[in-house]
């Protein structure tokens, strides 16, 4: 399992979080939190290291969406899901040109929620029509949003990372007032 | 345009709208060509025209309420896609299915396995305009789906798989067709070699076509038959293994070349390892009850979770989140087809409009899946 601790000691030099799971309960190894700014040197790193996109797509949760990504690998059992919160203005980076296949996934992700990925090469409506790409349908109504943090949990095991990130971390989240 | 006889000599292409209705696309899928006579250029998939917002429905519905959608994204190898789901839901509450009902699981899912794969093998010759072939693997398919027919009330769309086991024990008839069908499909394969595999006809038409290369599945995420021809053994059955599966002694045929020939080998060779796993459990069927007796009310915990099965074409994902009620807060499923179709537009740049054709049926595409 060294493998994996070598690729914890990299995600924590990017820096972000990155707390091993139970498999049993959860069904992936790894569970990683990124700041909006770390996607892509992030996507970079798992590309390095022979891994393959999954699946791209968001949860509504308040104060404000989160993009999740999932990765797996070819050649060991590995299954990394990573959580990232839109920016403030309701985008994120796109990581279309490191996986190409996210292309779609991206595209997919604006359809149903409308979060725009930054420098993405072509993000039309994908699965729903061109005249409804406003649709957003897999948002949810008002009173039916949770908090991100009663969903899932912060970190606890991680008392050494909690201090600067969980600090920026309310920073992208305070300043965004509303988003629908 | 490409008969004119002007002296122009710059060539001009031409838009091809193919589908969404076309026989080739196995569904409703649009590729938008941009050709050069017969080379294709570009191919744009459109997507869309059978999507239903599945994942909608999922957060919509109490989880029991979505088990029978969770049969409707693959409705040619529907059981593990459900099995899928079962899965993400004993996960997350800790349920266990018994041993005997682990065992009914993988013995339907492997049927249901080979159906898709004999589906996909008569429909691909068909493609390529072989008329024949589908004959014998829908003859060979029935029987499948007869013997699944028997247990679980329907034909194609199972909802058969249940939180804590299945929802109908397997019989001595069930055990017997389904022996008895092992050894008609292992006399079968000798014919489809003959018919098939050895024509010479049919190996010049799809080897050395478009090519998978391992660089290539990872940058766009594909997985299944299609990615095992490139030479890399990756199944989930084995890498992140599931239900009963660990128990059973079976190997994962991989290709080397990745082109059409050599998915087209690993898919025959895959229903043979299948017809393996099925006899082995048959051989060990444990005794006991098929379905844990379960809370009538089955709130599923505050988090999340993931669980991924191999069906016949691939990689499927549930990944649920839960706000620790019955109704799942956000399902994303995650389909093989749609992460396989994507690389087309790279595969087929300048091949024939016909090779195109070949490698759509090469895909093995379900489009409900891709469309969700």
């Amino acid at each position: 399992m060294d493998e994996m601790d070598r690729l914890i000691d990299d995600l924590h030099g990017l820096p972000a979080e990155a707390e091993r799971v139970e498999y049993r309960q959860r069904g992936y190894h790894l569970e990683v939190r990124l700041q909006a700014g770390q996607v892509r040197a992030f996507a970079e790193l798992l590309r390095k290291k022979e891994f393959y996109l999954t699946f791209v797509s968001a949860v509504h949760v308040c104060p404000a969406i989160e993009i999740v990504y999932q990765f797996a690998c070819y050649a060991r059992p590995c299954r990394i899901v990573t959580r990232s919160a839109v920016a403030n203005d309701g985008t994120l980076p796109s990581i279309a040109d490191i996986f190409d296949g996210a292309n779609w996934h991206e595209r997919e992700t604006r359809d149903m929620f409308g979060v725009v990925f930054t420098d993405h090469p072509n993000l039309e409506p994908l699965l729903l029509p061109e005249d409804a790409a406003d649709l957003k349908p897999l948002l949810k109504k008002e009173r039916a949003i949770k908090p991100a943090d009663q969903l899932r949990p912060p970190f606890d095991g991680e008392a050494q990372d909690s201090g600067p990130p969980t600090a920026t971390e309310t920073g992208v989240k305070e300043p965004n007032p509303e988003r629908q | 345009m490409m008969n004119s006889t002007s002296s122009n000599p710059q060539r001009q292409s031409f838009f091809l709208n193919m589908g969404p209705q076309h026989p080739s696309t196995h569904g409703v899928l649009r590729v938008l060509l941009e050709m050069d006579g017969e080379y294709v250029r570009n191919a744009e998939p459109v997507l869309g025209y059978g999507h239903r917002q599945q994942e909608k429905l999922g957060e919509s519905l109490n989880w029991k309420g979505f088990m029978p959608y969770s049969a409707r994204l693959d409705y040619v190898g529907a059981l593990p896609c459900t099995h899928g789901f079962i899965g993400v839901i004993e996960r997350m509450t800790g349920i266990e299915a018994p041993p005997r009902a682990e065992y009914i699981r993988v013995i339907t899912s492997e049927l249901n396995r080979i159906a898709s794969h004999l589906l996909w093998l008569g429909a691909f010759l068909l493609d390529l305009g072989a008329f024949t072939p589908i004959m014998y693997t829908f003859d060979d398919r029935e029987q499948i789906l007869d013997i699944l027919e028997d247990i679980t009330g329907s034909r194609l769309t199972y909802c058969y798989f249940r939180v804590g086991g299945v929802s109908r024990d397997i019989d001595a008839g069930f055990v017997e067709k389904t022996r008895a069908f092992i050894d008609r499909l292992r006399g079968r394969f000798k014919l489809y070699d003959d018919l098939v595999s050895n024509n010479i006809i049919f190996i010049k038409r799809v080897q050395n076509i478009v090519r998978f290369t391992p660089d290539l599945a990872m940058r766009y995420g594909v997985t299944g038959p299609l990615l095992r021809s490139t030479g890399i053994c990756y199944d989930i059955r084995k890498k992140e293994p599931y239900s009963a599966y660990p128990e059973f002694d079976f190997e994962i045929p991989v290709g080397e070349t990745g082109d059409c020939l050599e998915s087209y080998r690993v898919r025959l060779r895959e229903m043979e390892q299948s017809l393996r796993i099925i006899e082995q459990a048959l051989d060990r069927l444990p005794e006991g009850p098929a379905l844990a007796k379960t809370p009538r009310q089955l709130k599923l915990p505050l988090g999340d979770a993931s669980f991924s099965v191999e069906t016949a074409r691939g990689e499927l994902t549930y990944y649920l989140v839960s706000d620790g009620s019955e109704v799942p807060y956000r399902l994303k499923i995650r389909t093989p087809s749609f992460s396989n179709l994507s690389p087309l537009p790279e595969l087929c740049r300048n091949v024939l409009l016909s090779d195109l054709v070949m490698v759509l049926g090469t895909l093995d595409l379900v489009i409900p899946e891709i469309d969700r």
